[in-house]
């Protein structure tokens, strides 16, 4: 009897054996690449001191973060702090962030493009063969814009609405990242500095910034609401000619309007509402769209998780979230009417980021179709001093587009959009982000712009979102987003940044 | 009976005679280019031991297991040749005018493991002392842990040691063999009420209480000891053997299947009440979002096993060094493995793995064969809980089960642990050859 129980026991022993050797095998095998290659790995960081990285380049070829051995100790050089939070930086002592993590394997030469030449590549041993990296960024639009917002805090995310391809992707203030990349015995105190800096410089606003909205959200709103078919373009509020002036009461919550500037209310439908920005139509909106279709068509916008700027197996991250007890992986919900009312004019419990609303106004550009988002272009061979090789390994496109809203509802919020620019209502609040004051003058641009109020004394966040061109017959060639923390009405500031920026691309462009 | 040449024993002796200096030679040259003396005095003093062993037994007409030694004394020699590939100052004694290195130290500690080995093997002629005293050995193992709490001294925040003049001494490793005997006494007595099980809970069913009661008494004493002298490794060990012996005892699944409802409980309401347990939790679930802090430990062997892939990075060649230490934590007691796995790759880490199984199953073979319950009951314990201990510390560093720090049989270095392993392979040894003499069963 024992004796039968033991050679069962000596059964469930083997099993156990054998699932021991399958997790050495796992590790040992299986995993062993990509334990290799992860950055925190000590013997990555001992053998990244003496390996050579690829370039990165900009759009055009221009080098924007170079290495070179000195002393057998590789050193990383970056010629532009405005790209300090897209590039990130490769630091003996702090380790990777920003594309240098996400690429590092293919900089320093671990891993390739052709996991067949990897496999050949770790058979023969061979020496690791640093890649060189293109961006989608144009270094003269990076500057451009970087310049606009000058050391104020803030970010401004610029798209191709077609492509999803990354034209400009700025956060303020930014940092010299050289000091960290430099001799590792120097780089504590520089780090340090940053780390205790009040204005948070290591933050990367453009991804990981979380703002509220203010009216730049309306664009959401009246597309989610067109889209569902509680409203048409022409749909008006009875109501709300008298609330603009006594207040609209909601759940016993009075929602009232901001200042309208001398303007007399009136009953307005979607274009005039997006000129003058009003919030008690928008309030109707968001009551007649409902919690539920409203929430999920924030799900369709990509605003209640977390998303990805490509390409999609080296990303970067960039946060999302829509109420701000939020849930994990979804957008949580609203207590009740009051808050579904204030969010959906942009105020109340609700947060977003510069890269989604980038997305937001890429999406109405791009005729309803949200673009995934990328930042690098291509992959090449390297090539000595800082060159761009013409051998390109591979090219990286867009991920594809998501239809979000029917071309219709997009074609209705584009015209909403250029009025609010260059309407005789709308120029009075945004008339700032209209090309043809900075020179172009055969293209418009649409948009809207959001002065998001923070409560207490603070000045409001400065916002706008837009896209140009936007007339009728013309394809947009960038959709953008620029937030100024604290700078005031995004009229007063905002919107001009965007102006000169649209104008600056379609001139580059051409 | 005629005298017992053991030459299965023998035969396989000569590739483990031949090979480990060898590997003594190669990692040596691997390392610094040359042949130093102190290498090649190991491996011979290594070959003295296995050697002194093998014709002792022979002179002393031993007829126990053949294969046992084989698979402990290559287990060893790949033990002894990593642990003269560290840098020497991690451990190490000196006694007598001698500074001993760790490696010589380790071959000192199988010295007199081998004698304690033999001396149980040739001069346990009669189980008596053991089964009919069990209740005294429960209380020498509840003694030994109540003076580990008085007076033992913490190592890496568990009080597991105590000092005994010269050498510092884990009366935990010892409690192993003790806490084995005394269930095995009680077991082999019990178990034919306790098979028969009549109380019913559900599906479960349950075994009588007045008989289980002393016995779950005793266990739930060691626990609660084991646990607040905070050496989960060893509690995990504990409680593993005890269900083992009570499924061979009783043949009742169902009696695992509390155990493990238990375990897992109890493991439940540990996370919740203590924070060193609810952090070694979460670092086995995910030891790569604090790689350097909370993780360190766990990442740092992945990345060992990474780097030893497939063929290993060749003895002597790998373990890269950061400021002279090397990225392995304890990598001479808890994470030897790892640092094996890595010079020698999966093929060389699976070896070791079926090396230590192949003694696992000449022990298992030992009570299956033995000639009454008691020993049966004794081998099981003695083997599963050697072998569990293998499993639980290698899946440890394999991620498989949450990382604890208890020593690999044979492998790590630490005079206790060696000692106990011996003793354990004595016992097991006198078992076989009192199963061969007295019943003709095969040897």
């Amino acid at each position: 009897m024992i004796a039968t129980n033991v050679r069962r026991l000596a059964l469930y022993l083997m099993l156990s054996f054998f699932l021991v050797s399958g997790s050495l095998t796992w590790w040992q095998v299986v995993q062993a690449r990509s334990l290799a290659t992860r950055p925190d790995n000590p013997e990555v960081i001992a053998a990244r001191r003496a390996l050579l990285r690829g370039t990165i380049f900009d759009a055009t070829g221009q080098p924007l973060a170079t290495s070179s051995l000195v002393d057998g100790l590789s050193l990383r050089a970056y010629a532009d702090p405005a790209f300090t939070h897209v590039i990130g930086y490769s630091s003996h002592r702090f380790g990777a962030t920003g594309l240098e993590s996400a690429f590092e394997d293919l900089l320093v030469g671990r891993a390739d493009t052709n996991p067949i030449r990897d496999w050949i590549g770790d058979v023969l041993a061979r020496q690791p063969q640093p890649r060189d990296l293109s961006l989608t960024i144009d270094r003269r639009l990076q500057d451009f814009a970087a310049a606009q917002l000058g050391p104020d805090a803030g970010a401004i995310v610029a798209l191709d609405p077609m492509t999803g391809a990354v034209l400009a992707m700025v956060s303020s203030p930014t940092f010299d990242a050289n000091p960290l990349a430099g001799d590792p015995a120097d780089a504590q105190a520089p780090m340090d500095a940053l780390r205790n800096d009040p204005g948070d410089p290591l933050l990367p606003r453009a991804r990981h910034g979380v703002y509220v909205p203010g009216s730049i959200l309306k664009v959401f709103t009246g597309a989610a609401a067109l889209d569902a078919g509680v409203i048409t373009p022409t749909t008006t509020f009875p109501d709300q000619p008298r609330q603009e002036i006594e207040g609209m009461l909601v759940d016993g919550f009075l929602i009232t309007e901001h200042d309208l500037g001398g303007i007399t209310p009136q009953l307005w439908s979607l274009s005039e509402a997006l000129q003058v920005s009003s919030n008690i139509f928008f309030a109707h909106v968001g009551l007649a769209l409902g919690q539920d279709e409203f929430l999920s068509y924030a799900r369709r916008f990509g605003f209640c998780a977390p998303g990805i700027i490509g390409p999609a197996d080296r990303a970067l991250s960039f946060a999302s979230s829509l109420v701000t007890e939020a849930v994990a992986g979804d957008c949580g919900s609203f207590s009740d009417n009051a808050e579904l009312a204030s969010a959906a004019f942009g105020q109340g419990a609700t947060l977003v980021t510069p890269v989604q609303m980038a997305l937001v106004a890429a999406t109405i550009a791009g005729g309803g179709v949200m673009p995934a988002p990328f930042v690098v272009r291509d992959v090449r061979e390297h090539a000595a001093d800082h060159v761009r090789s013409d051998t390109v390994l591979e090219t990286f496109n867009s991920g594809g587009g998501r239809r979000i809203v029917s071309s219709d509802v997009a074609s209705a919020m584009r015209s909403g959009m250029l009025d609010a620019v260059n309407g005789e209502l709308g120029r009075l609040f945004a008339g700032q982000a209209d090309i043809t004051l900075y020179g172009i003058t055969d293209a418009r641009s649409a948009g809207k712009t959001g002065t998001a109020q923070l409560g207490g004394d603070r000045p409001p966040h400065s916002w706008f979102i837009g896209f140009a061109p936007a007339q009728e017959g013309g394809t947009p060639a960038i959709a953008i987003a620029v937030i100024v923390e604290s700078g005031g009405s995004g009229a007063g500031r905002a919107a001009p940044i965007a102006g000169r920026i649209m104008a600056e691309w379609i001139r580059i462009s051409r | 009976m005629g005298i017992a040449w053991r030459g299965a024993e023998l035969r396989l002796l000569v590739p483990i005679l031949l090979v480990a200096p060898l590997g003594f030679i190669v990692t040596n040259i691997a390392l610094t280019g040359t042949l130093a003396a102190g290498p090649l005095g190991l491996a011979l003093g290594y070959g003295v031991v296995i050697l002194v062993v093998h014709v002792v037994l022979v002179l002393a007409r031993h007829r126990g297991d053949q294969l046992l030694l084989p698979a402990a004394w290559v287990t060893g020699a790949i033990g002894l040749v990593a642990l003269n590939r560290l840098p020497q100052d991690l451990a190490g004694t000196s006694a007598l005018g001698f500074d001993l290195g760790m490696a010589a130290t380790q071959l000192l500690w199988f010295g007199i493991g081998a004698v304690a080995m033999l001396v149980i093997a040739i001069g346990l002629r009669d189980d008596g002392l053991l089964r009919h005293y069990k209740y005294s050995w429960a209380a020498i193992g509840i003694g030994l842990l109540l003076a580990t709490m008085l007076f033992g001294y913490e190592v890496n925040g568990a009080r597991l040691w105590i000092n005994l003049g010269p050498v510092g001494f884990q009366p935990g490793e010892l409690l192993k063999i003790v806490l084995v005997i005394f269930i095995a006494g009680y077991l082999a007595e019990t178990r034919t009420v306790l098979a028969s099980a009549r109380m019913r809970i559900g599906f479960l069913s349950i075994p009588p209480l007045p008989y289980l009661l002393p016995m779950l008494a005793l266990f739930g004493i060691v626990m609660l000891v084991v646990v607040r002298l905070n050496d989960l490794g060893t509690a995990l060990l504990f409680f593993g053997t005890f269900l083992t012996m009570l499924f061979v005892a009783t043949g009742r699944r169902s009696y695992v299947l509390i155990g493990l409802i238990l375990f897992v409980a109890g493991s439940f309401v540990a996370y919740e009440l203590f924070d060193h347990v609810a952090a070694r939790i979460d670092v086995w679930l995910d030891p790569f979002a604090d790689p350097l802090g909370a993780g360190y430990q766990q990442v740092r062997a992945l990345y060992a096993l990474g780097r030893g892939g497939l063929f290993g990075q060749g003895l002597g060649q790998g373990l890269v060094t950061l400021g002279g230490s090397t990225t392995i934590p304890y990598v001479h007691t808890d994470f030897i493995f790892t640092a094996i796995a890595e010079e020698l790759g999966l093929i060389g880490s699976l070896a070791l793995l079926a090396f230590v199984a192949v003694i696992v199953f000449r022990g298992l073979r030992i009570a299956a064969l033995a000639r009454d319950d008691f020993s049966a009951l004794l081998a099981t314990g003695l083997t599963v809980s050697l072998g569990l201990q293998a499993l639980i510390i290698v899946g440890g560093n394999t991620k498989l089960f949450p990382l604890t720090g208890i020593t690999l049989p044979f492998v790590s270095y630490g005079g206790s642990s060696i000692l106990v392993s011996f003793i354990m392979l004595g016992l097991l040894l006198s078992i076989s050859h009192r199963s061969v003499v007295e019943e003709g069963a095969p040897s």
